[in-house]
């Protein structure tokens, strides 16, 4: 996942800018989901999802089930 | 990778660019506006620019919601991260957004304790793991960011915590894009709509564009070829004579966004009767407070703040740069005086400014490849 710094991609929290991610698996009502070897726990309450989905995640949320 | 390497894919690139070609009328100028700071990133990062004709120049526009938060929000930011006992927790460009005294990471070093996150929620898991200390969230975004703030703050309150706040900075996208279509200085044909407000927000929040200005609007995803489907498909309705709200990114936007996200905004939030974005001056109905409510996770309720507005410094041409009406290599500082190790504007801050995506990529004027 990019970093805010100067030089790199998109700062992917503060910007308008979503990233595809796998639901790995769902821990205390929110759900594990990599992308790129990196795992973050997302707010899945907005989608309808299952493990194994792919859903955009902006700022640990997943906005859209793809 | 699925949804990736097919949208960066160079022949077909080179083709969607042929076909831009072919619908432009010779002699017509065509300004097209990107609304998104991540569709400016993306346009610099892979040169769609170069792929266009020469008659139809790209304007940046106000989507980079760090490069709108004007100096008088930071100052208060760092007012409340000096207090004693507070945490403050902010998104990593929004440190180096510089106040009328120094940035947040200036208050840092100073000794503030001042912590990046990635997210709200993981302001949240501060705020539990340090029940002694005030977490205090900068919340900064579009209608994209908004849905995670308010989730965390609904998280927050059915865990009964009062360790946690947040200073709430969260902007929406159509009055600003109604200022500058009332704005006498730019003449713009088309707008490329923002993919990810529109996750949320859908494509009817824009449909007052066609029909109140008579402009098309479609709504792009990021990849290189999505931005130059999308100007296709502009050039197309201009060259039809028709003006309409289209979706080229129907993979990820629904029509009527996301349901479940408004409601958890409208819970959480209510408009602000009036909020200054940088360049742009005060535009009415075009931010979000915190509900009542949520009253009391608000840290301008618990927290005393300046609330002083600071001129811009005059040097810095970020308000013409976000309006548009300027290039970034334009503006009197750009690259010398402002760089991205040391901006004086917010457009080099963030990798979504336009100044920073100039500056990274190396786009100091416009070569073209196409002509």
């Amino acid at each position: 996942m990019s970093s805010c710094g100067p030089h790199e991609a998109h700062c992917i929290t503060c910007g308008d800018v979503g990233v595809e991610m796998r639901v790995v698996r769902f821990e205390d009502g929110l759900a594990v989901c990599e992308a790129a070897g990196e795992e973050r726990t997302v707010e899945v309450t907005l989608v309808d999802v299952a493990e194994g989905d792919t859903v955009l995640v902006h700022a640990d949320v997943a906005l859209v089930r793809l | 990778m699925k949804f990736v390497d097919e949208f960066r894919d160079g022949e077909l690139g080179r083709a969607v660019a042929a076909q831009i070609l072919d619908v432009v009328e010779p002699g017509r100028h065509y300004k097209v506006m990107e609304v998104c700071g991540g569709h400016t990133h993306s346009i610099y990062r892979y040169g769609v620019d170069d792929l266009l004709p020469e008659n139809v120049e790209l304007v940046h526009g106000p989507g980079c919601p760090v490069c709108v938060i004007p100096m008088g929000r930071v100052d208060d930011g760092i007012a409340i991260a000096r207090q004693p006992g507070v945490i403050f927790t902010c998104f990593g460009d929004m440190l180096r957004v510089p106040g009328s005294a120094g940035t947040l990471l200036d208050a840092k070093a100073e000794g503030a304790d001042v912590r990046m996150v990635y997210s709200p929620l993981d302001a949240l898991r501060i705020a539990r793991a340090e029940p002694d200390r005030q977490v205090v969230f900068f919340a900064i975004g579009f209608e994209t960011t908004a849905p995670s703030t308010a989730l965390t703050l609904m998280r927050a309150r059915a865990e009964g915590l009062e360790n946690f706040s947040c200073m709430c900075n969260h902007v929406t996208i159509v009055p600003p894009l109604r200022a500058l279509l009332e704005s006498p200085d730019l003449r713009l044909d088309g707008f490329i709509g923002p993919g990810h407000v529109s996750t949320v927000v859908g494509a009817r929040p824009f449909e007052f564009i066609p029909a109140d200005y008579g402009r098309p609007v479609v709504i792009a995803g990021f990849e290189p070829l999505d931005i130059l489907h999308a100007i296709h498909m502009i050039l197309v309705q201009l060259r039809d004579g028709r003006c309409e709200v289209e979706n080229q990114y129907t993979r990820v936007v629904p029509y009527d966004g996301n349901p479940a996200a408004l409601r958890a905004m409208s819970e959480v939030f209510a408009l602000r009767p009036h909020f200054e974005w940088r360049g742009l001056g005060f535009i009415s109905q075009s931010a979000l407070r915190l509900s009542d409510a949520f009253a009391d996770f608000d840290a301008e309720r618990r927290y005393a703040v300046p609330g002083v507005r600071v001129a811009d410094p005059k040097a810095c041409q970020c308000g013409e740069v976000l309006k548009g009406v300027i290039k970034p290599w334009e503006c009197k500082v750009f690259g010398t005086a402002c760089t991205p190790e040391h901006a004086i504007g917010t457009c080099m801050v963030s990798p979504e400014g336009a100044c920073a995506a100039y500056y990274n990529y190396g786009r100091f004027a416009r070569d073209r490849v196409l002509s």
